[in-house]
């Protein structure tokens, strides 16, 4: 009778954990953090490893006051009301804009994937017989940080449809690949940003996964221009001596999809500037 | 004592001596077919492990620059960079293959 109520109870917890939804995913890092870093509250977390690295903070504090992303946001505002040559232009794919980041990503039901910003810009030219945008480098970066600073103070509220399975299915792909170790180092991306957030790698202090979302584009000082979320998951999994994945492939946009859902609630900043 | 522990030693430096001439001559074996042969074997790794999101960072690069190698004539360096490839993909494979079901760290899973 014993073994039989171990096992139950054995049982209860694996489903408990098989059926962690979003929201408890959230709450679980939320948790983890607070503990880890009792004095920051939740609002600093838009801020990355600024919001636990006080020495980085000043600086980019400083930074800040010239802002290095500023000639991109006005590139970006070009592109934003320069018409295609067919006479139709973004506004017209997007009516609501420019402040439209914090609708990215979602899912998008109909063509049953993850849209995040980039894609649906490159969708939008597309459909108006331009040539997509590069996915990392180059002219995106400008529409991204117009619409990012356009999009200043909007939450983020990225939702996972419960009557569409296939929502589910790309929010736990990107958990999944969240949590897969991989690269020769054999690290994760938690085992940076949850395991040793606020430890040093070299002289950088690893930020948390909460507030990773919120200040896309950014210009690295690194890169010494504006560059995109995925160009820097492309650099955290060279880093690690994983082959990257493609640029708005698949796993990076369910990647994006789990991580800005870790970041609900929190305002968007971008475009930022970062080392 | 002191005796034996000098044998001891001669044996560890001509045992030494044999291995790195063996290895030596297994080197300068290397010819076309056996570069071929392991780059064939390094890019079949490559592959497996690209199947299941696996490869890592610098395999690609190594078949490369042992495809350069064998090119110019330089088997020993072919055979020795297919090799690491190789194994980086088998390694790669098994890496990506072992966590093929989705576990939370025990750090976090105390957070649920």
């Amino acid at each position: 009778m014993k073994k039989i109520l171990i096992s139950l109870a054995v049982l209860l917890v694996a489903a408990t954990t098989v059926q962690a939804g979003p929201e408890e995913d959230r709450m679980a890092f939320i948790k983890y953090y607070k503990g880890k870093f009792p004095s920051v509250p939740r609002d600093e977390y838009a801020n990355g490893a600024y919001a636990i690295d006080p020495i980085g903070r000043e600086n980019w504090e400083a930074i800040e006051e010239f802002p290095p992303y500023e000639p991109f946001i006005d590139r970006g505002q070009e592109m934003w009301e320069k018409p295609f040559a067919n006479g139709k232009g973004y506004k017209d794919c997007f009516p609501e804009g420019p402040a439209i980041a914090q609708n990215y990503p979602h899912w998008d039901r109909e063509q049953g994937l993850v849209m995040t910003l980039p894609l649906a810009l490159n969708q939008c030219r597309e459909a108006n017989g331009e040539k997509p945008l590069k996915y990392k480098k180059g002219p995106i970066n400008n529409i991204l940080a117009y619409i990012a600073f356009q999009s200043r103070g909007k939450v983020i509220n990225v939702e996972v449809p419960k009557d569409d399975p296939r929502a589910m299915a790309a929010f736990e792909e990107g958990k999944k690949f969240y949590f897969t170790r991989r690269g020769q180092l054999n690290f994760s991306c938690s085992t940076c940003h949850v395991q040793n957030t606020g430890l040093k790698v070299r002289t950088e202090i690893l930020s948390p996964s909460v507030g990773h979302v919120t200040h896309w584009p950014v210009y690295r000082s690194k890169w010494g221009t504006v560059g995109t979320l995925h160009r820097r998951f492309t650099g955290c999994n060279k880093n690690i001596r994983a082959k990257p994945m493609k640029a708005q492939g698949p796993e990076y946009r369910n990647l994006e999809y789990f991580l800005s859902y870790l970041s609900n609630g929190l305002e968007l900043n971008g475009p930022g500037a970062r080392k | 004592m002191k005796r034996a522990q000098r044998w001891a030693a001669l044996a560890i430096i001509f045992g030494l001596m044999i291995g790195s001439t063996a290895t030596l001559a297994g080197e300068m074996k290397a010819d076309a077919a056996t570069a071929a042969d392991a780059i064939a074997r390094a890019e079949a790794a490559q592959k497996k492990a690209d199947s299941v999101n696996g490869e890592w960072r610098d395999t690609g690069k190594f078949i490369k620059n042992a495809k350069k190698a064998a090119e110019d004539g330089d088997y020993a360096k072919a055979v020795r960079l297919a090799n690491k490839a190789e194994s980086e993909g088998n390694l790669g494979y098994q890496q990506a293959v072992s966590q093929s079901e989705l576990k939370i760290p025990s750090y976090l899973k105390a957070m649920y």
